[in-house]
Protein backbone atom coordinates (compact mmCIF):
# COMPACT_ATOMS: atom_id res chain seq x y z
CA UNK A 1 0.00 0.00 0.00
CA UNK A 2 1.43 3.39 -1.01
CA UNK A 3 1.95 6.22 1.46
CA UNK A 4 -0.89 8.20 -0.18
CA UNK A 5 -3.39 5.38 0.37
CA UNK A 6 -2.12 4.93 3.94
CA UNK A 7 -2.74 8.65 4.56
CA UNK A 8 -6.22 8.38 3.02
CA UNK A 9 -7.56 5.85 5.55
CA UNK A 10 -7.48 7.96 8.79
CA UNK A 11 -8.86 10.97 6.90
CA UNK A 12 -11.71 8.89 5.44
CA UNK A 13 -12.56 7.46 8.88
CA UNK A 14 -12.57 10.92 10.43
CA UNK A 15 -14.88 12.35 7.72
CA UNK A 16 -17.44 9.59 8.39
CA UNK A 17 -17.53 10.59 12.03
CA UNK A 18 -17.29 14.36 11.46
CA UNK A 19 -20.25 14.40 9.06
CA UNK A 20 -22.55 13.93 12.04
CA UNK A 21 -22.17 17.70 12.65
CA UNK A 22 -23.64 18.43 9.19
CA UNK A 23 -26.44 15.88 9.74
CA UNK A 24 -27.27 17.41 13.12
CA UNK A 25 -27.42 20.88 11.54
CA UNK A 26 -30.00 19.88 8.93
CA UNK A 27 -31.88 17.56 11.33
CA UNK A 28 -32.38 14.73 8.85
CA UNK A 29 -32.73 11.06 9.93
CA UNK A 30 -29.42 10.06 8.32
CA UNK A 31 -26.20 8.44 9.61
CA UNK A 32 -23.74 8.98 6.71
CA UNK A 33 -21.36 6.78 8.74
CA UNK A 34 -20.31 4.84 5.63
CA UNK A 35 -19.34 7.93 3.60
CA UNK A 36 -15.63 7.51 4.31
CA UNK A 37 -15.76 3.79 3.51
CA UNK A 38 -17.49 4.37 0.16
CA UNK A 39 -15.28 7.34 -0.75
CA UNK A 40 -12.06 5.49 0.14
CA UNK A 41 -13.18 2.44 -1.86
CA UNK A 42 -14.20 4.51 -4.89
CA UNK A 43 -10.80 6.22 -4.81
CA UNK A 44 -8.50 3.37 -3.89
CA UNK A 45 -10.17 -0.03 -4.04
CA UNK A 46 -11.48 -2.65 -1.61
CA UNK A 47 -8.46 -3.12 0.67
CA UNK A 48 -8.39 0.57 1.59
CA UNK A 49 -12.20 0.60 1.84
CA UNK A 50 -12.33 -2.40 4.16
CA UNK A 51 -9.55 -0.97 6.36
CA UNK A 52 -11.49 2.32 6.52
CA UNK A 53 -14.73 0.50 7.40
CA UNK A 54 -13.16 -1.60 10.15
CA UNK A 55 -11.40 1.41 11.67
CA UNK A 56 -14.62 3.46 11.49
CA UNK A 57 -16.46 0.78 13.45
CA UNK A 58 -13.63 0.51 15.98
CA UNK A 59 -13.44 4.27 16.62
CA UNK A 60 -17.24 4.58 16.68
CA UNK A 61 -17.34 1.75 19.25
CA UNK A 62 -15.33 3.83 21.70
CA UNK A 63 -18.22 6.34 21.60
CA UNK A 64 -21.05 3.83 21.32
CA UNK A 65 -20.05 0.15 21.74
CA UNK A 66 -23.07 -1.13 19.84
CA UNK A 67 -21.37 -0.16 16.55
CA UNK A 68 -18.76 -2.91 16.75
CA UNK A 69 -20.89 -5.95 15.76
CA UNK A 70 -21.94 -4.01 12.63
CA UNK A 71 -18.37 -4.04 11.32
CA UNK A 72 -19.60 -6.72 8.91
CA UNK A 73 -21.91 -4.14 7.31
CA UNK A 74 -18.96 -1.81 6.72
CA UNK A 75 -17.08 -4.63 4.95
CA UNK A 76 -20.11 -5.43 2.77
CA UNK A 77 -20.47 -1.70 1.97
CA UNK A 78 -16.80 -1.53 0.90
CA UNK A 79 -17.15 -4.57 -1.36
CA UNK A 80 -20.36 -3.22 -2.92
CA UNK A 81 -18.79 0.21 -3.46
CA UNK A 82 -15.81 -1.45 -5.14
CA UNK A 83 -18.11 -3.26 -7.60
CA UNK A 84 -20.03 -0.01 -8.18
CA UNK A 85 -16.79 1.89 -8.83
CA UNK A 86 -15.54 -0.78 -11.24
CA UNK A 87 -18.85 -0.56 -13.09
CA UNK A 88 -18.54 3.25 -13.25
CA UNK A 89 -21.75 3.78 -11.28
CA UNK A 90 -20.41 7.01 -9.77
CA UNK A 91 -20.47 8.65 -13.23
CA UNK A 92 -23.61 10.67 -12.47
CA UNK A 93 -26.53 10.86 -10.04
CA UNK A 94 -28.79 8.86 -12.37
CA UNK A 95 -26.58 5.81 -11.89
CA UNK A 96 -25.39 6.56 -8.36
CA UNK A 97 -28.83 6.92 -6.73
CA UNK A 98 -30.18 3.50 -7.82
CA UNK A 99 -26.83 1.97 -6.79
CA UNK A 100 -27.24 3.64 -3.38
CA UNK A 101 -30.78 2.31 -3.01
CA UNK A 102 -29.45 -1.15 -3.85
CA UNK A 103 -26.82 -0.80 -1.15
CA UNK A 104 -29.56 0.28 1.28
CA UNK A 105 -31.36 -3.02 0.74
CA UNK A 106 -28.15 -5.06 1.05
CA UNK A 107 -27.08 -3.16 4.18
CA UNK A 108 -30.50 -3.74 5.75
CA UNK A 109 -30.36 -7.47 4.92
CA UNK A 110 -26.85 -7.68 6.41
CA UNK A 111 -27.59 -5.69 9.55
CA UNK A 112 -30.96 -7.28 10.38
CA UNK A 113 -29.63 -10.63 11.73
CA UNK A 114 -26.97 -8.80 13.78
CA UNK A 115 -29.51 -6.36 15.16
CA UNK A 116 -32.00 -9.17 15.88
CA UNK A 117 -29.65 -11.73 17.44
CA UNK A 118 -27.28 -9.43 19.32
CA UNK A 119 -29.43 -6.47 20.34
CA UNK A 120 -33.03 -7.65 20.04
CA UNK A 121 -33.50 -4.84 17.44
CA UNK A 122 -32.70 -2.03 19.88
CA UNK A 123 -29.53 -0.61 18.32
CA UNK A 124 -30.61 3.04 18.13
CA UNK A 125 -33.74 4.86 19.22
CA UNK A 126 -34.92 5.48 15.65
CA UNK A 127 -34.52 1.87 14.55
CA UNK A 128 -36.14 0.58 17.74
CA UNK A 129 -39.14 2.85 17.17
CA UNK A 130 -39.56 1.81 13.52
CA UNK A 131 -39.22 -1.82 14.64
CA UNK A 132 -42.00 -1.19 17.18
CA UNK A 133 -44.04 0.34 14.34
CA UNK A 134 -43.41 -2.79 12.24
CA UNK A 135 -44.60 -4.95 15.14
CA UNK A 136 -47.69 -2.78 15.52
CA UNK A 137 -48.37 -3.31 11.79
CA UNK A 138 -48.45 -7.05 12.44
CA UNK A 139 -45.02 -8.04 11.10
CA UNK A 140 -43.25 -11.04 12.71
CA UNK A 141 -40.25 -10.13 14.98
CA UNK A 142 -37.58 -10.65 12.29
CA UNK A 143 -39.73 -8.86 9.69
CA UNK A 144 -40.24 -5.91 12.04
CA UNK A 145 -36.50 -5.81 12.66
CA UNK A 146 -35.82 -5.76 8.89
CA UNK A 147 -38.42 -3.02 8.50
CA UNK A 148 -36.57 -0.90 11.08
CA UNK A 149 -33.18 -1.45 9.43
CA UNK A 150 -34.59 -0.91 5.93
CA UNK A 151 -36.22 2.42 6.79
CA UNK A 152 -32.96 3.74 8.22
CA UNK A 153 -30.59 2.32 5.57
CA UNK A 154 -32.51 2.80 2.33
CA UNK A 155 -32.40 6.59 2.13
CA UNK A 156 -29.14 6.91 4.04
CA UNK A 157 -27.09 4.87 1.57
CA UNK A 158 -28.65 6.63 -1.46
CA UNK A 159 -27.72 10.04 -0.01
CA UNK A 160 -24.23 8.75 0.79
CA UNK A 161 -23.73 7.49 -2.77
CA UNK A 162 -24.96 10.83 -4.15
CA UNK A 163 -22.59 12.72 -1.86
CA UNK A 164 -19.59 10.59 -2.84
CA UNK A 165 -20.47 11.02 -6.53
CA UNK A 166 -20.55 14.81 -6.09
CA UNK A 167 -17.17 14.75 -4.33
CA UNK A 168 -15.56 12.55 -7.00
CA UNK A 169 -16.76 14.91 -9.75
CA UNK A 170 -15.70 18.01 -7.81
CA UNK A 171 -12.14 16.71 -7.39
CA UNK A 172 -9.63 18.27 -9.80
CA UNK A 173 -8.78 15.69 -12.49
CA UNK A 174 -5.10 15.75 -11.51
CA UNK A 175 -5.93 14.98 -7.88
CA UNK A 176 -8.34 12.20 -8.85
CA UNK A 177 -5.71 10.64 -11.14
CA UNK A 178 -3.43 10.14 -8.12
CA UNK A 179 -5.84 7.51 -6.77
CA UNK A 180 -5.98 4.17 -8.58
CA UNK A 181 -9.74 3.77 -9.01
CA UNK A 182 -11.12 7.35 -9.03
CA UNK A 183 -11.25 7.97 -12.79
CA UNK A 184 -12.77 4.57 -13.48
CA UNK A 185 -15.41 5.17 -10.80
CA UNK A 186 -16.61 8.35 -12.54
CA UNK A 187 -16.47 6.67 -15.93
CA UNK A 188 -13.65 8.69 -17.50
CA UNK A 189 -11.05 5.94 -17.69
CA UNK B 1 -6.08 -1.32 35.62
CA UNK B 2 -4.49 1.79 34.07
CA UNK B 3 -1.05 0.31 34.62
CA UNK B 4 -2.02 -2.91 32.88
CA UNK B 5 -0.57 -3.63 29.44
CA UNK B 6 -2.85 -2.32 26.63
CA UNK B 7 -3.25 -5.86 25.23
CA UNK B 8 -4.46 -7.02 28.65
CA UNK B 9 -7.00 -4.19 28.76
CA UNK B 10 -8.24 -5.17 25.29
CA UNK B 11 -8.42 -8.82 26.31
CA UNK B 12 -10.51 -8.05 29.41
CA UNK B 13 -12.86 -5.77 27.44
CA UNK B 14 -13.37 -8.49 24.82
CA UNK B 15 -13.73 -11.41 27.26
CA UNK B 16 -16.59 -10.03 29.37
CA UNK B 17 -19.05 -9.49 26.46
CA UNK B 18 -17.94 -12.80 24.89
CA UNK B 19 -18.81 -14.65 28.12
CA UNK B 20 -22.07 -12.72 28.51
CA UNK B 21 -23.19 -13.90 25.08
CA UNK B 22 -21.82 -17.44 25.36
CA UNK B 23 -22.89 -18.52 28.85
CA UNK B 24 -26.53 -19.08 29.88
CA UNK B 25 -28.66 -16.05 30.71
CA UNK B 26 -29.47 -14.43 33.03
CA UNK B 27 -26.98 -15.80 35.61
CA UNK B 28 -23.90 -15.23 33.43
CA UNK B 29 -25.22 -11.84 32.35
CA UNK B 30 -25.65 -10.73 35.96
CA UNK B 31 -22.08 -11.80 36.79
CA UNK B 32 -20.44 -10.24 33.72
CA UNK B 33 -22.49 -7.02 33.95
CA UNK B 34 -21.55 -6.68 37.63
CA UNK B 35 -17.88 -7.23 36.80
CA UNK B 36 -17.94 -4.77 33.91
CA UNK B 37 -19.78 -2.12 35.93
CA UNK B 38 -17.30 -2.70 38.74
CA UNK B 39 -14.47 -1.99 36.30
CA UNK B 40 -16.11 1.23 35.12
CA UNK B 41 -16.52 2.28 38.76
CA UNK B 42 -12.73 2.12 39.11
CA UNK B 43 -12.53 4.95 36.53
CA UNK B 44 -14.72 7.15 38.74
CA UNK B 45 -18.37 8.10 38.68
CA UNK B 46 -18.16 10.77 35.95
CA UNK B 47 -15.79 9.03 33.53
CA UNK B 48 -16.83 5.44 34.12
CA UNK B 49 -19.97 4.29 35.87
CA UNK B 50 -22.29 7.14 34.92
CA UNK B 51 -21.58 7.14 31.13
CA UNK B 52 -21.95 3.33 31.12
CA UNK B 53 -25.34 3.46 32.85
CA UNK B 54 -26.55 6.35 30.67
CA UNK B 55 -25.52 4.52 27.47
CA UNK B 56 -27.15 1.26 28.55
CA UNK B 57 -30.41 2.78 29.84
CA UNK B 58 -32.12 3.45 26.44
CA UNK B 59 -31.52 -0.17 25.41
CA UNK B 60 -33.40 -1.39 28.47
CA UNK B 61 -36.29 0.92 27.64
CA UNK B 62 -36.54 -0.23 24.01
CA UNK B 63 -36.06 -3.89 24.98
CA UNK B 64 -38.91 -3.51 27.44
CA UNK B 65 -41.09 -2.04 24.66
CA UNK B 66 -40.23 -4.77 22.14
CA UNK B 67 -39.82 -7.95 24.21
CA UNK B 68 -41.12 -9.87 27.21
CA UNK B 69 -39.47 -9.54 30.65
CA UNK B 70 -37.32 -12.67 30.32
CA UNK B 71 -35.83 -11.64 26.93
CA UNK B 72 -35.41 -8.05 28.12
CA UNK B 73 -33.39 -9.25 31.11
CA UNK B 74 -31.21 -11.63 29.06
CA UNK B 75 -30.37 -9.19 26.23
CA UNK B 76 -30.26 -6.16 28.53
CA UNK B 77 -27.59 -7.72 30.75
CA UNK B 78 -25.52 -8.68 27.72
CA UNK B 79 -25.74 -5.17 26.26
CA UNK B 80 -24.93 -3.64 29.66
CA UNK B 81 -21.84 -5.87 29.88
CA UNK B 82 -20.73 -4.81 26.42
CA UNK B 83 -21.39 -1.11 26.99
CA UNK B 84 -19.67 -1.07 30.40
CA UNK B 85 -16.64 -3.00 29.08
CA UNK B 86 -16.14 -0.56 26.21
CA UNK B 87 -16.73 2.51 28.37
CA UNK B 88 -14.10 1.19 30.77
CA UNK B 89 -11.74 0.48 27.85
CA UNK B 90 -12.23 3.96 26.38
CA UNK B 91 -11.43 5.49 29.78
CA UNK B 92 -8.49 3.22 30.66
CA UNK B 93 -6.73 2.66 27.33
CA UNK B 94 -4.14 5.28 26.42
CA UNK B 95 -3.82 5.26 22.59
CA UNK B 96 -0.14 6.23 22.67
CA UNK B 97 0.62 3.23 24.94
CA UNK B 98 -1.28 0.93 22.59
CA UNK B 99 0.76 2.15 19.61
CA UNK B 100 4.01 1.67 21.54
CA UNK B 101 2.90 -1.82 22.58
CA UNK B 102 2.07 -2.72 18.97
CA UNK B 103 5.43 -1.47 17.73
CA UNK B 104 7.25 -3.33 20.52
CA UNK B 105 5.42 -6.52 19.53
CA UNK B 106 6.71 -6.14 15.95
CA UNK B 107 3.63 -4.72 14.23
CA UNK B 108 4.46 -2.63 11.18
CA UNK B 109 4.69 1.12 11.51
CA UNK B 110 1.73 1.41 9.08
CA UNK B 111 -0.64 -0.26 11.55
CA UNK B 112 0.62 1.94 14.36
CA UNK B 113 0.25 5.03 12.16
CA UNK B 114 -3.33 4.12 11.22
CA UNK B 115 -4.44 3.97 14.85
CA UNK B 116 -2.56 7.07 16.01
CA UNK B 117 -3.50 9.16 12.93
CA UNK B 118 -7.18 8.16 13.08
CA UNK B 119 -7.53 9.03 16.75
CA UNK B 120 -5.92 12.44 16.15
CA UNK B 121 -7.80 13.15 12.88
CA UNK B 122 -11.28 12.60 14.34
CA UNK B 123 -11.35 15.63 16.72
CA UNK B 124 -9.61 17.80 14.09
CA UNK B 125 -12.19 17.08 11.39
CA UNK B 126 -15.07 17.30 13.87
CA UNK B 127 -13.92 20.81 14.80
CA UNK B 128 -13.58 21.67 11.10
CA UNK B 129 -17.10 20.37 10.40
CA UNK B 130 -18.45 22.58 13.17
CA UNK B 131 -16.59 25.61 11.75
CA UNK B 132 -18.04 24.91 8.28
CA UNK B 133 -21.56 24.72 9.74
CA UNK B 134 -21.07 28.07 11.48
CA UNK B 135 -19.44 29.69 8.42
CA UNK B 136 -22.24 28.58 6.09
CA UNK B 137 -24.84 29.87 8.53
CA UNK B 138 -23.05 33.23 8.57
CA UNK B 139 -23.35 33.26 4.76
CA UNK B 140 -27.09 32.83 5.07
CA UNK B 141 -27.46 29.07 4.64
CA UNK B 142 -30.75 27.92 6.08
CA UNK B 143 -30.57 24.27 7.13
CA UNK B 144 -34.28 23.96 7.93
CA UNK B 145 -37.52 24.00 5.92
CA UNK B 146 -38.53 21.53 3.21
CA UNK B 147 -36.72 18.25 2.56
CA UNK B 148 -35.28 19.69 -0.67
CA UNK B 149 -33.96 22.70 1.25
CA UNK B 150 -32.35 20.47 3.88
CA UNK B 151 -30.73 18.23 1.27
CA UNK B 152 -29.25 21.31 -0.42
CA UNK B 153 -27.98 22.52 2.94
CA UNK B 154 -26.49 19.09 3.67
CA UNK B 155 -24.57 19.21 0.38
CA UNK B 156 -23.33 22.73 1.15
CA UNK B 157 -22.09 21.54 4.56
CA UNK B 158 -20.65 18.16 3.58
CA UNK B 159 -18.85 19.02 0.33
CA UNK B 160 -16.33 21.51 1.79
CA UNK B 161 -15.54 19.05 4.58
CA UNK B 162 -14.98 16.10 2.25
CA UNK B 163 -12.97 18.08 -0.33
CA UNK B 164 -10.76 19.72 2.28
CA UNK B 165 -10.22 16.31 3.90
CA UNK B 166 -9.04 14.89 0.58
CA UNK B 167 -6.75 17.89 0.19
CA UNK B 168 -5.28 16.92 3.58
CA UNK B 169 -4.38 13.49 2.19
CA UNK B 170 -1.83 15.07 -0.17
CA UNK B 171 -0.21 17.03 2.65
CA UNK B 172 -0.15 14.03 4.98
CA UNK B 173 1.32 11.77 2.29
CA UNK B 174 4.06 14.32 1.59
CA UNK B 175 4.80 14.67 5.32
CA UNK B 176 5.00 10.89 5.75
CA UNK B 177 7.22 10.45 2.69
CA UNK B 178 9.65 13.15 3.84
CA UNK B 179 9.83 11.45 7.26
CA UNK B 180 10.80 8.20 5.60
CA UNK B 181 7.66 6.24 6.48
CA UNK B 182 7.66 3.23 4.23
CA UNK B 183 4.69 0.84 4.58
CA UNK B 184 5.84 -2.37 6.26
CA UNK B 185 8.81 -0.72 7.96
CA UNK B 186 9.53 -1.43 11.64
CA UNK B 187 10.71 1.07 14.20
CA UNK B 188 12.10 0.90 17.72
CA UNK B 189 9.61 1.90 20.43
CA UNK B 190 10.69 4.75 22.66
CA UNK B 191 8.76 3.73 25.78
CA UNK B 192 7.35 0.25 25.38
CA UNK B 193 4.82 -0.59 28.15
CA UNK B 194 5.92 -3.31 30.54
CA UNK B 195 4.37 -6.69 29.80
CA UNK B 196 4.97 -8.96 32.83
CA UNK B 197 4.79 -12.73 32.44
CA UNK B 198 1.79 -12.82 34.78
CA UNK B 199 -0.21 -10.59 32.43
CA UNK B 200 0.73 -12.67 29.39
CA UNK B 201 -0.43 -15.79 31.22
CA UNK B 202 -3.63 -13.99 32.25
CA UNK B 203 -4.36 -13.10 28.61
CA UNK B 204 -3.93 -16.71 27.53
CA UNK B 205 -6.11 -17.70 30.46
CA UNK B 206 -8.87 -15.39 29.22
CA UNK B 207 -8.64 -16.91 25.74
CA UNK B 208 -8.90 -20.41 27.24
CA UNK B 209 -11.91 -19.39 29.35
CA UNK B 210 -13.71 -18.07 26.24
CA UNK B 211 -12.91 -21.17 24.20
CA UNK B 212 -13.90 -23.42 27.13
CA UNK B 213 -17.22 -21.59 27.55
CA UNK B 214 -17.95 -21.92 23.83
CA UNK B 215 -17.12 -25.63 23.76
CA UNK B 216 -19.21 -26.24 26.91
CA UNK B 217 -22.20 -24.50 25.30
CA UNK B 218 -21.86 -26.34 22.00
CA UNK B 219 -21.31 -29.84 23.38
Amino acid sequence: MSVRLLALIPVAVATSLALSAAVDAVALPLFLDTTGTILATALAGPAVGIATGVLTSAVNSLRNPTFWPFVVVQIVVALYAWLAARAGLFRNLKTALPAGFGLGVIAAVTSTPISYLVFGCTTTGGIALTTALGKALGLPPLGACFFGSFVSDFGDKAVTFALVTSVLHALPRRTAARFPLALRAIGTA
Amino acid sequence: MRAAHPFTQLAVAATLPALAWTLPAPAAGIATAALALGLTATRGLRRGLWPALLTAAPFWLFLFLLHDARTTLAIGLRITTMVASFVWLAAALVPARLVEAMVARGWSVSAAYLIAATLSAVPTLRARAQRIVEAQRCRGLSPRGSLRNRMRALRALAMPLLLSALHDVDERALALATRGLVPGARRTPLRAPADPVLERLARWGLVLVCVGALVWRLV
